[in-house]
């Protein structure tokens, strides 16, 4: 089932057409270092925000004199500070992942490598991880263009088989990851545990949170019949199933059911969610989908 | 219609076959062996299946739905085992008779248009049926059969034949057709003399088949007759309910009581269940005379008709034609219409040879005789003269009586010998003996009817022993003394004792009393009437249809010409006895009668059905032939009709279906 793909994970045009987007964030965060960003804090860039009083300690070089020549007080000006965005990228690595053509670990791949690679022509500070990474062994941080190939090979790194639920693998994320920023979550959150607590995670970390839903599909659509046993990859629970019609419309509506409650579960709390399709392209789904998501312009 | 089974399979077997339903019941309560499918997750699917699991019951049922269709193909299979069927309506069979009663009960309405055409509908669909090869043979039966068409494997010819069978209006008799239709079937056995061994050998090989009677039942068990390798079926035809009046007999007589007044009687039967009143008419010669409203009881718990009679009165007429009928609106409108004919009278022409009998030319001579008798007297002498010869073999005489003469040859017409024996046929049974005592004359007959002998004296009388065929009249203690015996087609009686007798020394002796009692002059009447062949204005008797009337006329000529009601003439030859015999009877009415090539009608006469089995519509259940009884059958039901291979086709199309719902998991 694992299809180790020999395929490139970005290709030469998609890079082209990834350089010119950016990563928006939808809310203003502090950064690390000093970047292409607007950050809350007040410093040194060319955008003005403010004039406050000057006090004594403070950098001469900001005092506006014009203004003390006509009020004879000492006024500072204050400065937007422009810094790094922060953007996570974490990766669902679980059995499950391992289905469809490509598979949906694949996608997902491709999917975190366009988005790091924006982030990466922008200067912001990247870092992509699984679910399973561990505190010891973190996602390596990686910002400018040329940690391109770091990126790839550490997102060649991640295999299949991580056997950590999606609640607990976004606690380590967060425990690890106190900062704010844009996270992009990559599953196709089959936890029987469900989502819920997993999100309510995210939102407790009040990031700029991307939920990028990938089914393949077979999931979708399968295209099964007879009398079958169904075995989970993931904990080899059986169902037994002996497909009919009403059955598969059944699941139709329940597959919708799942993606639909999903979808509310997120927008009622700000998260932004994107069901998509492996047989879609991840040209059409940067270029279009997320530009619509406002998660890329 | 009950369905019957045929069983295919012994016990054990079907125990086995019993075995199979828990056997795949088992196999599906065994755990399915289904094929293992790794998913990324059961998660959605589990949820699709408890959803469904919801409604379980119906659900289990529509899982089960395979095992539904298989346990249904073996009850299937199982009944087709059972070979179910019914009687259809097919031929079995290669030689079938077609039997259809014509009679005149078959043309009533109560099965529309008529019995005989519902006959012929339902031979023409066994016709219809039959296979190529088969053969059959139509013959249609009143109260003579005919074989309308001889064994053929042509149905085209088979169906036209039917097709042209015509009512009549004959009482029916089955027996005649059925020794027609046995011909091929029974041949007949011949015995070899000269082997006694062998004694019994079949003259041609029998050829089995089946009899169809299509009839309505009214004709008399055939008693005689061995069915052998016919194998007869009684198709009933009649309709749900029967009405029918009939008038079952008509006929006229002088008014005892009235001088010179004529009184018409008709008997009035009713067939149905309820009582009717209906009105009688009678007419003369399509004039209205009188009519009568008469009510008729129902038909009795025994079946017998309830009956009525009606009488009219009036004057006395010459000559016509009486008919008489009855406005009801029934299913058989045949009999509701009687014909009596009243012919001007025709003395019988009488020859008396006597060298002197004062009382016979007395009672001869009477008003009466003269009206119904010519007679002319003779001496013994004139048998020698050739012109006596002549006319005697001519036939010029309806009677001769010889009194105490015999001619050498007999006349050609009746006689009455009295105290000699005729010279051929007679014999004395014993010597002139006397006094011979009378112990009993034949009321019946006519010659001796209302003849009261008991105080009769008799000196001395001849036994008499005549030809075969001869009927006692009065027998004595001696032995018969007065009988009739038939010649040819003539009649002589003979009395075996004298009443006067000339001795030959030429004095005369009385031999008897007889001439001063009452009844000398009726025995004179009854013998001009009866063997004078005398026809009185009244009471000329009805023919039956089918039946030959027996004419006579008035001076003797080569031919008649009879005409029919329908206007169809017939020219009938003399016999040799002097009548003409018209056989052509079958239409109902009055016939008219001309003598030779004259453009008068001399007579005529009534047929008329008069047939209370033929006006009794009410069916049949069951005919006798020999020893076997027919039921009655009201449709054609001939061949079992078998269902297993329909049941066959079931069982593939369940087969069909389940392997489609198997493939496709497409539930109902």
């Amino acid at each position: 089932m694992t299809t180790q793909t020999s395929t490139p994970l970005l290709s030469p045009q998609l890079l082209a057409q990834l350089e010119r987007l950016e990563l928006v964030s939808r809310k203003i965060f502090r950064g690390r270092m000093k970047g292409e960003r607007k950050s809350k804090r007040k410093g040194q860039s060319v955008e003005f925000a403010d004039f406050r009083q000057y006090v004594a300690g403070d950098d001469l070089r900001f005092i506006d004199w014009n203004l003390f020549a006509r009020m004879e007080r000492l006024y500072l000006k204050l400065f937007l500070e422009e810094e790094d965005l922060h953007f996570y990228t974490l990766i669902d690595a679980s059995p499950s992942m391992d289905f469809g053509d490509p598979t949906k670990l694949q996608f997902a791949k491709q999917l975190a490598a366009s988005l790091g690679f924006i982030g990466l022509c922008r200067a912001d500070r990247v870092r992509i991880e699984s679910l399973g990474t561990s505190a010891r062994k973190p996602g390596p941080v990686l910002r400018g263009r040329s940690s391109l190939w770091r990126m790839l090979s550490y997102l060649d790194s991640v295999e299949p088989g991580e056997r950590v639920s999606l609640a607990e693998g976004v606690r380590n994320f967060c425990l690890r990851n106190p900062g704010k920023g844009i996270l992009v979550l990559i599953t196709d959150l089959m936890d029987k545990e469900g989502y819920e607590k997993a999100f309510r995670l995210l939102v407790a970390q009040q990031m700029d949170v991307y939920v990028l839903h990938i089914l393949s599909p077979e999931e979708l659509n399968p295209d099964i019949k007879g009398d079958l046993k169904l075995i989970d990859c993931e904990d080899d629970d059986i169902a037994e199933v002996t497909i009919s019609r009403p059955l598969l419309e059944k699941y139709k509506r329940t597959v919708a059911a799942f993606v639909d409650g999903a979808r509310e579960f997120c927008v009622r709390r700000g998260m932004s969610y994107l069901m998509a399709s492996t047989d879609t392209s991840v040209e059409t789904l940067v270029a279009n989908y997320l530009r619509k998501r406002g998660l890329v312009r | 219609m009950l369905p019957q089974f045929l069983n295919t399979l012994a016990l054990w077997q079907w125990g086995l076959l019993a075995l199979i339903p828990p056997a795949i019941i088992a196999l599906y309560f065994l755990k399915l062996r289904r094929q293992p499918l790794a998913v990324p997750s059961t998660y959605l699917w589990s949820r699709a299946i408890e959803d469904l699991h919801v409604n379980s019951l119906w659900q289990r049922l529509r899982q089960s739905l395979l095992l539904f269709l298989q346990l249904f193909l073996i009850g299937l299979l199982a009944f087709t085992l059972l070979r179910p069927g019914w009687k259809g309506t097919e031929l079995l069979g290669d030689r079938f008779i077609f039997l259809i009663d014509t009679s005149a009960s078959m043309g009533a309405s109560d099965q529309a248009p008529s019995r005989l055409d519902e006959a012929k509908k339902q031979a023409i669909a066994l016709i219809e049926k039959m296979d190529e090869g088969d053969s059959a043979m139509v013959i249609s039966f009143s109260d003579v059969a005919r074989v309308e068409q001889p064994f053929t494997t042509s149905r085209r010819e088979l169906r036209s034949r039917v097709e042209l069978i015509e009512q009549t209006n004959r009482p029916s008799d089955l027996s005649e057709a059925l020794r027609a239709a046995n011909g091929l079937a029974n041949p007949g056995h011949t015995s070899d003399a000269n082997d006694p061994a062998d004694a019994d050998i079949q003259t041609a090989e029998a050829m089995p088949a089946d009899l169809y009677i299509f009839s309505d039942g009214g004709f008399q068990s055939v008693p005689n007759f061995k069915l052998g390798n016919l194998n007869p079926t009684y198709v009933k035809i009649a309709g749900e309910q029967q009405h029918n009046i009939a008038i079952s007999s008509f006929s006229t007589d002088a008014n005892p009581e009235k001088p010179g007044q004529v009184q018409a009687f008709a008997r009035i039967e009713n067939f149905s269940d309820t009582e009717e009143t209906v009105e009688a008419s009678l007419l003369l010669n399509d004039t209205l005379l009188d009519a009568q409203k008469v009510t008729l009881p129902p038909r009795s718990e025994k079946g017998l008709p309830g009956a009525s009679g009606i009488r009219f009165e009036m004057n006395e007429i010459e000559s016509g034609v009486l008919k008489v009928k009855i406005d009801s609106k029934d299913n058989l409108p045949l009999d509701n219409e009687a014909f009596a004919v009243v012919n001007l009278p025709r003395p019988a022409k009488v020859l008396l040879v006597t060298p002197g009998n004062d009382s016979l030319q007395l009672a001869l001579g009477t008003e009466e005789a003269l009206k119904i008798a010519d007679v002319s007297v003779a001496e013994p002498k004139l048998l020698e003269t050739k012109a006596y010869q002549d006319q005697a073999s001519e036939g010029a005489y309806d009677l001769i009586i010889y009194d105490q003469c015999a001619p050498k040859e007999m006349p050609a017409c009746n006689t009455l010998f009295i105290g000699r024996l005729p010279p051929e046929g007679w014999q004395a049974k014993g010597p002139k003996q006397g006094p011979p005592l009378v112990i009993d004359s034949d009321q019946v007959h006519p010659l001796a009817q209302l003849v009261q002998m008991g105080n009769v004296k008799i000196v001395e009388g001849t036994p008499l022993a005549g030809p075969p065929g001869t009927v006692t009249l009065i027998d004595a203690d001696i032995g018969p003394i007065y009988a009739v015996g038939p010649r040819g087609g003539y009649e002589d009686a003979v009395l075996g004792f004298d009443i006067v007798a000339y001795k030959e020394d030429g004095s005369r002796e009385v031999n008897t009393d007889w001439p001063i009692r009452r009844s000398f002059p009726v025995f004179v009447m009854n013998a001009v009437k009866y063997l004078g062949g005398v026809r009185s204005s009244l009471a000329a008797p009805s023919t039956k249809p089918g039946q030959p009337a027996v004419l006579r006329t008035q001076i003797p000529v080569n031919s008649i010409v009879v005409q029919s009601p329908r206007g169809d003439r017939f020219e009938i030859p003399r016999e040799a006895s002097g009548s003409y015999v018209f056989g052509r009877t079958d239409e109902l009415g009055v016939y008219d009668v001309r003598d030779g090539a004259g453009q008068k009608v001399t007579q005529q006469f009534a047929v008329n059905l008069f047939d209370t089995r033929e006006s009794d519509l009410a069916p049949r259940e069951v005919l006798e032939i020999g020893h076997e009884e027919v039921q009655a059958q009201e449709a054609q039901q001939v061949a079992r009709k078998e269902l297993w291979r329909w049941l066959l086709i079931g069982a593939l199309g369940v087969l069909i279906f389940e392997w489609y719902i198997y493939n496709r998991r497409v539930y109902l």
